[in-house]
């Protein structure tokens, strides 16, 4: 199959050999799906994005992408590493991390550069990527000095700049108001249309009917136990109470003590 | 409760915060380099090298007649680039030449320097004598550190660290350095928050407990947090360099854009420097 983009058969992998991250992992993803991976914290999702892009490697089963094995010493070689480097970004779940340079501009200009894009097609991307997530005002400024929305925009204009195939998200709505939340969807959405793969981590359940097609649920024991549309997945509420990601809300009404679900899709009164 | 131990406690609490505060201020944040006037608005480079010339010039001279129209502009210097006045002052006068006095005293006296005496005094049998050349030796030392100081102030404070670094790459420093520097010096600012946070954080929970004990775990239990926090983010942040393509050659924006205002600012300072230095070594 030529359009598959990942491939993972049996995956496992521990922090350190000692603290088990994902147990038996299998999963197919193909180019220009919208992937959602969601779970509670610690059930392995960042881990997950990071053995996709290739900066951990399983201990046990294998990770294919673009039809090849991805190992450790395959990075050795500049050029293949560049290559998949170019068709893969990640969005790192704490921003603060993706971006360690001086400036805002530096800092999105660093992904072309190492590739050896030249210095006016460079500048010419960091303000065409500034236009697409609204920070031109930024571009002088230090990364580390923005608020957390500010920051999660440039790191995601950071990965654009590269124009890779796959977006990897890790939570890229957390902590973000809701405009910002919906800028970011909007974002995701338009790439996948223009045909990225998009695989995002996520625990806001209420994006995920827009950002992905299909779900998978992380549990308890680090391996998926649930993968399936959005919708199936979304309406097994017993699933997803089970599994941390709903939980039930209770308070007063006219005096009388009321019990329910905080449902998903579903504003709650 | 009005235990004097816990007063201190609360003391050095707030002096610790208020001197990170003070050296996040003063050392990372780059305020003044982010504003709009003369200054920032020059080349690095050309900025830089107008100042060394500056300051060799300088260190070179021998009278305060000639070293004062340095200091002057010097002040010029940071009212056209939106520096208050008393904050400028506050940083070059007050804090650095006191260090210098501590060079500077011990050549004030006449085993040092001898000379015509000016004064002397007997303090426990032992005579001082200052000298004539001594103090004139001083004061011109006291001038020439101030300004030297005051121009060093000004460049580093009108100037992004990250840009100060890249001129170094225009003098012929690798790279990887320049990268590496960069990097400390923004992620001491995120330690620097983060022993605020941990300290305020550390402050309410003894606040609530009022244990002496119980706030010394906390406090140990935090710094080792920090030391792990820090080595784990090390690791993080490469994986997210190599993420975006980097395999042990950095490549950096380096292009910088010199304008006419640029040379013209170059000429000026090469002729207010050598006109000066002629006077220097002709009078
Ligand atoms: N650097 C590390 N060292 C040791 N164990 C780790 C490390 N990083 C993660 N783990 C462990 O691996 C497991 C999976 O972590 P991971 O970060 O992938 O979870 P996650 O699903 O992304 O959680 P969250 O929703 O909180 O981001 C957790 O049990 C965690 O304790
Ligand atoms: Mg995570």
């Amino acid at each position: 199959m030529s359009d598959t983009v990942f491939e993972l058969k049996d995956v496992h992998y521990s922090y350190l050999g000692k603290f088990p991250a994902l147990c038996g992992v299998n999963m197919t993803i193909r180019s220009g799906e919208k992937i959602a991976v969601i779970g509670a914290n610690g059930t392995g999702k960042s881990t997950l994005l990071q053995l996709l892009d290739g900066l951990i490697f399983p201990d046990r089963g294998t990770v294919t992408a673009f039809g090849e094995r991805l190992l450790e010493h395959s990075q050795d070689n500049e050029k293949a590493a560049h290559r998949f480097r170019q068709r893969v970004g990640l969005v790192f779940q704490n921003a603060d991390i993706q971006l360690f340079c001086p400036s805002v501009r530096e800092d999105i200009a660093f992904g072309p550069l190492q590739f050896g894009v030249a210095e006016d097609e460079v500048s010419r991307r960091i303000l065409e990527v500034a236009e697409v997530l609204d920070i031109q005002h930024l571009l002088d400024r230090v990364p580390h000095q923005l608020s957390i929305g500010e920051k999660r925009r440039v790191a995601i204009a950071s990965v654009l700049a590269i124009d890779p195939d796959v977006y990897l998200f890790d939570e890229p709505t957390a902590g973000l108001d809701p405009l910002t939340v919906r800028h970011i969807i909007d974002f995701i959405v338009n790439a996948n249309q223009r045909g990225k793969t998009i695989i995002t981590a996520t625990h806001d359940l209420h994006i995920i009917g827009e950002i992905a097609d299909t779900v998978y649920v992380f549990g308890r024991n680090k391996s998926i136990v649930r993968g399936g549309s959005s919708e199936s997945v979304l309406n097994d509420r017993s699933l997803l109470e089970s599994n941390n990601l709903i939980h039930m809300h209770r308070h007063h009404h006219d005096g009388r003590e009321h019990v329910h679900q905080h449902l998903p899709l579903e504003p709650h009164d | 409760m009005t235990n004097p131990a816990h007063k201190k406690h609360d003391f050095i609490g707030r002096s610790v915060l208020s001197a990170l505060a003070f050296l996040k201020d003063a050392t990372l944040s780059e305020e003044y380099a982010n504003r709009k006037g003369f200054l920032q608005s020059l080349d690095p480079r050309f900025k830089t090298i107008s100042f060394l010339l500056f300051l060799v010039t300088v260190v070179s001279l021998k009278s305060i007649v000639l070293i004062s129209p340095f200091y002057l502009l010097c002040l010029i210097l940071a009212l056209l680039s939106g520096i208050p006045l008393r904050n400028f002052l506050l940083r070059t006068l007050f804090f650095i030449p006191l260090f210098s006095l501590f060079i500077v005293l011990p050549t004030l006296f006449s085993i040092v320097t001898p000379g015509e005496p000016v004064w002397s005094f007997h303090v426990v049998g032992i005579t001082g004598i200052i000298t004539r050349p001594g103090l004139d030796g001083a004061v011109l030392f006291v001038v020439r550190i101030a300004t030297s100081v005051s121009l060093v102030v000004l460049l580093s404070v009108t100037t992004r660290h990250s840009e100060l670094l890249k001129v170094l790459r225009v003098f012929g420093i690798p790279q990887l350095f320049v990268l590496t520097v960069s990097m400390c010096y923004r992620y001491l600012y995120l330690f620097a928050t983060m022993v605020e946070n941990i300290f305020t954080a550390v402050k309410s929970r003894v606040g609530v407990v009022s244990h002496q004990r119980q706030g010394q775990n906390v406090v140990a239990w935090n710094i080792a947090n920090t030391w792990n926090r820090t080595t784990q983010m090390s690791e993080e942040v490469y994986m997210a360099m190599i993420s975006r393509g980097y395999t042990g050659e950095p490549r950096l924006l380096s292009k910088f854009h010199a304008t006419p205002k640029d040379w013209l600012w170059l000429l000026c300072a090469v002729v207010i420097c050598a006109s000066l230095f002629y006077r220097g070594h002709t009078l």
